[in-house]
This record gives structure tokens, C-alpha cells and sequence, in this order.
């Protein structure tokens, strides 16, 4: 069992590595702080002009600091990271298999399993890694003012959950290909799609299929978060989505034996 | 290609048999069968190799050589058949089986991001060595593949021949009781392949190795057995000396080329009448002589008369046949390569 952990952890950190060493995680965190920059600083002005109106004896009193600015940042970190976590997660195994490498991860004393779990370790250790600089911009603003942690803990938990999610199936579509274009736009494809599934329990009022679809409402999961509740049906929910895009994986790694 | 008279290569390769026939075996392979959709690859593969013996895998292009290297190493499953390295089977305790296994595919399995000696520890601690051990194995492939210079250079700007000598150290990293190298000499200069095979010498009796390459002289140099594969099957297995000395015996006489400073027709005549002469051709200033009966000591008279007419012997050379020759002779044709493989089992 401590071997099987050791592989595991050897393959994580080796994917871990090589990712920090490439360019690529560096322009992606360049190109997503653009973004978040511009959006932060455009809702933080809102959130002064409704606060210089609340001063003038606006009817509902101050603006909520979390839902005009932090629930705002954490929907638009959410989106970003659905295209920044395909790029991050396209090379995970086609480049194993353009360079060749793969061979040697198949002769090696491991199973398809601790691949895969080792890739998926490194996958969502990257995107966190993405997600805690997401997190200066609202941890900043407890210098200036007083904040509440408990909601801002709660979203950053469902953003963690989110984002290793779409790690799951941006491996998933890398181990079927080994052209990282394909394997980019698969994931983005799959990504956004799992946004829409909870959509089509509009399109089957009523019934069984109606309740099915509710419950695989990614956004339905995602708001109880952000609202500042832990529902544990929404951890399973997300767990179960990154279990099920690791077993596809382990089955696509294990299949190349066969083929 | 041509072989002086070398009486001592029988004797030198039953030897090295009879050193390794008491051993334990290591790989044994048997029944192994492949098949992509209609395209059998390889087909009815029987083999065994005993612990420190060194075989080469030769064949052509796309003989299945590489696709046996990858079943044995469990890279891929066959369609039919069983491999049992060290007496696990590949399919039943693939982790056991690749604890022992190092190999070096067609192309070096590196990452071109990572540095030499980084990208060595990684490997030797993906192959299960002791935490205490890495250090230690890794320091030891490096001075074995002669990677010391580059050791911190990274992998994407080496050399081709740099890129093949991480690719051994890596096989070699985990010290592991079976070696798998698919054409391990592959873009390397003529000193660095001399070196690897060397380093092969080196290896042998310590690991047990399999090798393939179509470079002959090289199987000639370092294997002990040899293992011929055309389309997919064995066609001849055997240490080089016994597949020399079948194909000798194949064949109905020898052919001894005499070079002499002086030749004439005096010489010629003389050359003629030594018994088990049966024709003497002057070609391009060297004298081709064709003995009737398959013996050295037919060669040895030859040699004699060509001393003693004075023309002034230069060179004398038995026309052996080679590996080239076995080499050809097997893969050429169907049916004289099937009548081979009989002959081999």
C-alpha cells in the first residue's frame, strides 16, 4: 500500500514539475489575472458607487460586499478556469504519447490506476495552485476593510470542487487523442456541456427525468456555494464527476495494452 | 563479407553454452501470437533465455521484433500466448514482472523538459528503488552510459546519440535482472556504439538481456544466441557458431579467395591440381578457388601449394559464411526460410 502511494506520488510530482517548468501554466496565469483584474476593479467601482448612494439614505441600505464584488469574481474565475483547466489539462497524457513516454510509463511497476490518480493529482494541483492567485483579490480587501470569511471559504471550496471536475475530463479527453489541439477543444467542449446538462431539465417538465437532470445541475450545485452553505449532496455530486472522469481515464490507459 | 579461418568461434561459443545451459530460466516465452484486425503481426513465437545470457533479435523491418519486446515487457497484450519473466507471467503479476524489467523502447522514452540527472532519479523511483537506493543507482547509470558531461543539461537540447545514452541509463537505472533494448545502437557514432557495446559486455552474466537491431556485426559481437524473425516468426534460433556450421553444411563446398603478389598461369595450374579443387577462377587479380569437399584441411593443402609456388602469398581467406549471408539466406525466401526453421528445431 505505501508503494502503491509512492508510484502515485512519483508520477504526480514528475507531471507537477514539468508543468511548472513549461511556459504554458505561466501564460495561462498571465492571461487569466488579465481578466480577473479587469473584471475585480469594474466591480469594485460598482460597489462604490452603491455605496456612495446608500450614504446619500439609499431605500435598501449599504450594498453586500460578497454578492456585488466576491460572488462576481468567483463566477468569472469559474469561467475562466473552464478554458484555462482545458489548456493546463491537454498535455496530461498526450504528451506522454507524442514524446513517446508512454511505453515507459506502461513498463513500469504501476497500475493504469496510479497513472491516471497521479496525472489527476498533478491536474488539480495546478488549477488550485490557479485558483489560490484568484484568491489574492478578495483575501486583499480584509487590509481595507472587514470581510466575511465564511461565505468566501464556502465558494472557494465549490471553485476547488468546479475546478477538479473539469481536471477529470480535461484528462479524459487527452488520454483519446495524442494531438493536444483535438484533446483542447474536446475538453472545452465536454466542460461547458457539463454546465448545460442541468439545462435540459427545462426542456422534461415534471417526471423522473425532470428530477435526474435537476440533480446533475452543475450551476444548482455550484450557487449553494457561493449563497455560503455546505450541502454535502453537492460534495458528493462533484466527487462523483471527478470519480467517474478518473475511471473513464483509468480505462482509456489501460485499453492502450489491448490495442 | 568474409571471415578469416576461424576454428576457435565453435569452440569459444560451446563453451559460453554450456556456462549459461545450467542456469535458471528467465524469459520464457511461448505460443505468442498478435494480431491487428486481419494482420498478424507475429505468430507462434517460442523462445526461452536463461538467466545472463545476452540474445539478439534480428529481422527485418516490421518482422514483429518490436511488437514481441513489447509483449514481453508488458507495454501490450498479446492475442494469444503466455510470457513468464523470472516465473511470473506477464499478465497475471505485470507489477512484479516490470519491477525486473528495464527497457528501452525504439525511441528513447525522455521528457524533454527535465534534466538528465533529474529525469533518471524520476525514473528510478517510478521503478520502485529503495528511497536510500536513488542516489546511488542513478549516480551508477550515469557513469555506466558515460552521461557524466551532461548530467545537467536539459534532455530537448542533447544530441540524438546523448537522447539513446539516457534512454540506456534509464533501462539500467533500476538495476533490474532483465533487459529489453530495441535497437540500442540506433544514432549512435561508430565510438558510441562501440562504447554500448561494451557496456553490453559489460552487463552480461549480471543481467540477462534481449536485444534487436538489424545491424549484424553487432549481434555477431555481443550475443551469445540469436533469434531470427521474418514476418512474424522465428526462423532460426541458435548461437552464431551453430548457425554458421548449419549453413556450411548446407552448402555442397567452400570458397577460399587467395591473393597473390605474382599470379600466373603456372600458378593457376598448381592451384588446380591441390586435391579438392574443383574450379580456380582468376578474378581482378585474386584467385577464387572453389573446393569440392567442405573441410579445413582441404584449405590447408590449398595454402600450401600457394606457398610453395613462390608467387608470393598476400592473403588467403576462407569465404565463411557470415551472419550477413544467414541473415539474408533466411529472410530472402519463404520456403527456404521454413526449411531453416525446421532444420533449427
Amino acid at each position: 500500500m505505501k508503494s502503491w502511494i509512492r508510484g502515485t506520488w512519483v508520477l504526480a510530482a514528475k507531471d507537477l514539475r514539468n508543468l511548472f517548468l513549461s511556459p504554458l501554466f505561466y501564460i495561462i496565469t498571465g492571461l487569466c489575472t488579465i481578466v480577473w483584474t479587469l473584471v475585480y476593479f469594474l466591480s469594485l467601482q460598482e460597489f462604490a458607487s452603491q455605496a456612495t448612494m446608500a450614504q446619500f439614505g439609499g431605500p435598501q441600505g449599504g450594498p453586500n460586499l460578497h454578492f456585488v464584488v466576491f460572488a462576481k469574481h468567483v463566477s468569472i474565475v469559474n469561467l475562466v478556469m473552464i478554458f484555462a483547466v482545458s489548456a493546463l489539462s491537454m498535455r496530461l497524457f498526450t504528451e506522454e504519447k507524442r514524446a513517446g513516454t508512454m511505453p515507459l510509463l506502461l513498463t513500469s511497476p504501476v497500475s493504469a490506476t496510479q497513472i491516471t490518480l497521479g496525472k489527476f493529482k498533478a491536474g488539480v494541483a495546478a488549477a488550485w495552485a490557479l485558483l489560490a492567485i484568484s484568491a489574492v483579490y478578495p483575501v486583499s480587501l480584509a487590509v481595507y476593510s472587514s470581510i466575511e470569511w465564511g461565505p468566501l471559504a464556502t465558494s472557494y471550496l465549490g471553485l476547488m470542487l468546479v475546478v477538479a471536475c473539469y481536471v477529470g475530463v480535461g484528462m479524459f479527453a487527452s488520454s483519446l487523442t495524442d494531438n493536444t489541439v483535438v484533446s483542447v477543444i474536446m475538453a472545452l467542449i465536454l466542460n461547458v456541456l457539463l454546465w448545460f446538462v442541468g439545462a435540459l431539465s427545462e426542456a422534461s417538465p415534471g417526471g423522473a427525468a425532470n428530477a435526474v437532470f435537476e440533480h446533475l445541475n452543475f450551476g444548482a450545485h455550484f450557487v449553494n456555494f457561493i449563497k455560503g452553505s455546505l450541502s454535502v449532496a453537492s460534495i458528493v455530486f462533484f466527487a462523483s464527476v471527478m470519480a467517474l472522469a478518473v475511471f473513464l481515464t483509468q480505462r482509456v490507459v489501460e485499453s492502450a495494452r489491448w490495442r | 563479407m568474409s571471415g578469416q579461418v576461424a576454428s576457435s568461434t565453435p569452440s569459444a561459443g560451446s563453451a559460453q553454452k554450456s556456462s549459461t545451459s545450467t542456469a535458471p530460466l528467465m524469459i520464457e516465452v511461448k505460443g505468442l501470437r498478435k494480431s491487428y484486425g486481419p494482420i498478424t503481426a507475429i505468430r507462434d513465437i517460442n523462445f526461452s533465455v536463461r538467466k545472463g545470457e545476452v540474445v539478439g533479435f534480428l529481422g527485418p523491418n516490421g518482422a514483429g521484433k518490436s511488437t514481441t519486446m513489447k509483449i514481453i515487457t508488458g507495454a501490450m497484450a498479446p492475442t494469444d500466448g503466455s510470457v513468464k519473466v523470472s516465473g511470473y507471467d506477464v499478465f497475471e503479476d505485470p507489477i512484479e514482472v516490470k519491477r525486473r524489467i528495464g527497457y528501452l523502447p525504439e525511441n528513447p522514452p525522455v521528457y524533454s523538459e527535465m534534466n538528465v540527472e533529474s529525469y533518471l532519479r524520476f525514473v528510478a523511483q517510478l521503478k520502485g528503488v529503495a528511497a536510500a537506493n536513488v542516489g546511488v543507482q542513478v549516480e551508477r547509470a550515469i557513469e555506466k552510459t558515460d552521461l557524466g558531461s551532461v548530467r545537467r543539461r536539459l534532455i530537448a537540447n542533447l544530441s540524438k546519440g546523448f537522447r539513446q545514452r539516457v534512454g540506456i541509463a534509464q533501462a539500467l537505472v533500476s538495476n533490474p535482472d532483465v533487459l529489453i533494448l530495441d535497437e540500442p545502437t540506433s544514432g549512435l557514432d561508430p565510438r558510441q556504439v562501440a562504447e554500448v557495446r561494451s557496456l553490453i559486455q559489460e552487463l552480461k552474466g549480471e543481467h540477462t538481456i534481449i536485444l534487436s537491431t538489424h545491424i549484424l556485426p553487432e549481434v555477431q559481437e555481443m550475443c551469445e544466441r540469436i533469434i531470427i524473425i521474418n514476418r512474424g516468426q522465428i526462423v532460426a534460433e541458435d548461437s552464431l557458431a551453430g548457425l554458421t556450421e548449419r549453413m556450411q553444411h548446407s552448402r555442397s563446398g567452400l570458397e577460399v579467395s587467395v591473393r597473390l603478389a605474382r599470379p600466373s598461369e603456372a600458378v593457376t595450374r598448381a592451384l588446380s591440381d591441390v586435391a579438392g579443387v574443383s574450379s580456380v577462377r582468376l578474378d581482378a587479380g585474386i584467385y577464387k578457388v572453389q573446393l569440392s569437399v567442405n573441410q579445413l584441411d582441404a584449405v590447408e593443402k590449398l595454402a600450401e601449394a600457394a606457398v610453395a609456388t613462390r608467387a608470393g602469398l598476400l592473403e588467403l581467406q576462407h569465404q565463411a559464411f557470415d551472419l550477413e549471408d544467414i541473415f539474408l539466406k533466411l529472410t530472402a525466401n519463404d520456403d527456404q526460410a521454413a526449411v531453416a526453421a525446421g532444420g533449427a528445431q
